[in-house]
């Protein structure tokens, strides 16, 4: 199906529905009430055909470009129906079942997730592992040989791991190889969270919201037929997220983003110092839609993205902090003083916006990157 | 044109440009060298890619023209031709720089340096409520040549106060048309400058030694650098997005976006380059005074920016502008 064509017809349907699929909690509501409502309204549009799209026929897809699950996270964020955070666990977690989980794991699972009947969390981080993703220290040891086990024993922690107390399963990394063997030694599972010996531990954010957790691993014993890819593979799954991170997800974000805009313009004094700060936000929106949208095309033309996505990351967490800037500029006291329903969504996504240049990857990391592999500045050591 | 050849044709004219030989400020031989590769012709036949090539060429070889005549009078739907001048607004401004009252046109705007030969000036004038377009013999003309800050740039300050004789309606989307293509120009001949800003300061970090190594190993030049190269490709994909959905407004965005662009890459750039970068034994400093210039053509970012604003007020109503 065409992408224009998609838009068309997804635009008019949810028109139509919207009784049906708009948020029924009472504004600004709770992250339970957001991943309730996010959870119903893909259960609505896997029904309704439109959740399938995108995604490959093998997993219960109906085809197509990639663009068109893009279109559709962009219209649900753009329309309040769920918030672009929560939803591009999707789109960070499914292709890498797709990608890598036996075929018929992947059949299984992939449409539960995109149903609504199941939420996933994202195991990457440790407590000693930031940005420096490759010394990770979870580990995991065969029971029996390697080649030949038929269960792995898991043991150490996570955290930063988003909504992992929601979550019914986990791609989790883990440390196969010897402790100091950095990107070589490091393999991917896909682990319950039911099973015995996780512990989680939710995490208050600065917003007041439980979204992450610490996660605890101890003896906790997984098949080995939950491996994803290949023993001590598991870099190549963890970068393989970053294509579908680096463009779904940042036009999703971006529709939420005009959409806060567009609040902004409508509470906004009308005045000099409006204009100049409104007018500053739509050039960084825009300007990060020209490149988005460049890179989806890229994408969609078969090429393989790397590390020119830096610069779609640093302009994502730039516009994101910029545009709630604007909104504690011109609604003057909303932010810090104002308890009404107002109040409690600005500060909430004010307050989160300041992780936007941490999360997925520092904006100094991706200066980094873009450094040494676009500018070709050399090596620092 | 396809990607390659449009790539191909970039680099001819840009290859051309860059061994004329002569001084940078030669207008002549540089209006010279973009006749002979066939600028009008093109133009007329695809104006988005004819202005792409053209203007990132000039950019990124400094070299000054009077080419963005062609552009604004071919764009309000005239036929441009090499003795034929078009008045410019004024600096940061966007506005017909003409006005008829009482019988006469009274303008003060900029011109390029084609005013000093051509015949005749074309004179995008308000009257009442409509455009006109006045043709006004180059003679009867004041006519000073702009010092500033980039005297290179061959730029003109012009004033005249006559009866109308020769006018014609001038078309209000017309002229936006002329100010759109103009302002995608400048902003094409930004991107060309800033590469070549980027250029010189990532050279410099690689060869400069102290403290024992390239100051390209440093991380606080290496961040400068970095975020200078994000300006560039998000001024790159706003000069996209222009052409793909060619409207006043994305053109607006691609211009305002450039001189932002410019003033981080010139900054950083600049820091970069350090004491060589403040000398004028470096180029770098025709760049950067040249960006300064167009900043202010068709509108400043600073200006573009604020009445941006005022228009999402207005209307309360934040497009989306471009789609996949």
């Amino acid at each position: 199906m065409d992408v224009a064509e998609f838009r068309t017809g997804l635009n008019a349907w949810l028109d139509e529905h919207h009784d049906e699929i708009k948020p029924t909690y009472a504004l600004p509501g709770t992250l339970d009430d957001h991943i309730a409502q996010m959870q119903r309204a893909k259960s609505i549009l896997f029904d309704a055909g439109w959740m399938r799209w995108g995604w490959p026929e093998r997993v219960g897809g109906l085809g197509g470009s990639p663009m068109l699950r893009t279109e559709l996270g962009a219209a649900m964020a753009g329309r309040g129906l769920t918030d672009p955070g929560l939803y591009s666990l999707i789109e960070v977690l499914a292709p890498t079942l797709i990608d890598f989980a036996p075929p018929a794991l992947a059949a299984e699972v992939v449409p539960r997730l995109l149903s609504g009947a199941e939420l996933w969390c994202q195991g990457f981080s440790e407590p000693g592992t930031g940005s420096d993703l490759s010394s990770l220290s979870c580990r995991a040891v065969p029971d029996g040989d390697a080649d030949t086990a038929t269960t792995w024993v898991i043991n150490g922690q996570k955290v930063w791991t988003s909504l992992a107390q929601y979550s019914d399963r986990c791609v989790l990394l883990t440390r196969t190889g010897p402790p100091d063997s950095r990107h070589r030694g490091i393999t991917a599972f896909f682990v319950d969270m039911d099973t015995p010996g996780i512990t989680v531990a939710p995490l208050e954010m600065i917003n007041g919201d439980f979204e992450f957790a610490e996660v605890f691993f101890d003896d906790v014993v997984v098949p080995a037929d939950r491996m994803l890819g290949e023993l001590n593979g598991g870099w190549s799954v963890a970068m393989s997220i970053l294509p579908y991170e680096r463009s779904s997800c940042y036009w999703q974000r971006l529709a939420y983003l005009y959409r806060r805009l567009q609040m902004l313009v409508d509470a906004a004094p009308v005045n000099e110092r409006s204009a100049e700060t409104v007018g500053n936000v739509f050039l960084q929106l825009h300007a990060l839609r020209a490149r988005s949208r460049l890179t989806q095309y890229r994408l969609a033309a078969g090429e393989t993205l790397g590390p020119e996505t830096s610069i779609d990351k640093v302009l994502v967490a730039t516009a994101e902090q910029t545009t709630y800037e604007a909104v504690r500029r011109l609604l003057v006291g909303v932010v810090e003083t104002d308890d009404g329903v107002s109040g409690e969504m600005w500060r909430r996504e004010y307050l989160y916006s300041r992780a936007s240049t941490i999360y997925g990857g520092t904006v100094e990391v991706q200066r980094n990157i873009i450094a040494q592999r676009l500018l070709q500045l050399g090596a620092t050591t | 044109m396809d990607a390659t050849e449009l790539a191909l044709m970039s680099e001819t004219v840009r290859k051309a440009l860059a061994g004329a030989g002569g001084a940078p400020d030669d207008r002549a031989a540089t209006d010279g060298i973009l006749t002979t590769f066939g600028w009008l012709e093109l133009l007329e036949a695809e104006p988005g890619e004819a202005i792409e090539i053209v203007f990132t060429a000039l950019g990124a070889t400094n070299a000054s023209a009077t080419v963005i005549d062609d552009v604004v009078v071919s764009a309000s739907g005239r036929a441009p031709r090499a003795d034929l001048a078009v008045l410019l607004p004024s600096y940061a401004a966007w506005q017909p720089p003409g006005r008829i009252a009482d019988g006469r046109v009274r303008a003060a705007g900029l011109a390029s340096a084609r005013v000093e030969h051509a015949e005749v000036m074309l004179v995008p004038c308000r009257a009442g409520g409509d455009l006109m377009m006045v043709s006004v013999p180059t003679a009867a003309l004041d006519v000073a040549a702009v010092r500033g800050v980039d005297p290179a740039a061959g730029l003109q300050a012009v004033s005249l106060e006559i009866p109308v004789a020769d006018a014609a309606a001038l078309d209000a989307d017309a002229w936006d048309a002329a100010v759109a293509l103009g302002r995608r120009a400048t902003a094409h001949e930004i991107l060309g400058a800033c590469r070549a800003m980027l250029t010189f300061a990532v050279e410099h970090a690689l060869q400069r030694m102290q403290f024992g190594r390239p100051v390209a190993q440093f991380q606080a030049v290496r961040h400068r650098l970095a975020d200078a190269l994000v300006a560039v490709e998000a001024l790159d994909a706003t000069l996209h997005a222009a052409a793909a959905e060619a409207t006043p407004i994305t053109a607006a965005l691609a211009k305002a976006v450039a001189g932002n662009t410019a003033r981080t890459v010139g900054a950083h750039c600049q820091q970069v380059l350090a004491g060589i970068g403040f000398t004028t034994d470096h180029p770098f400093h025709r760049y950067l005074k040249r960006t300064l210039v167009l900043d202010g053509l068709f509108g400043s970012a600073d200006e573009i920016v604020v009445d941006l604003g005022r228009g999402l007020l207005e209307t309360r109503v934040v497009p989306t502008l471009i789609d996949l």
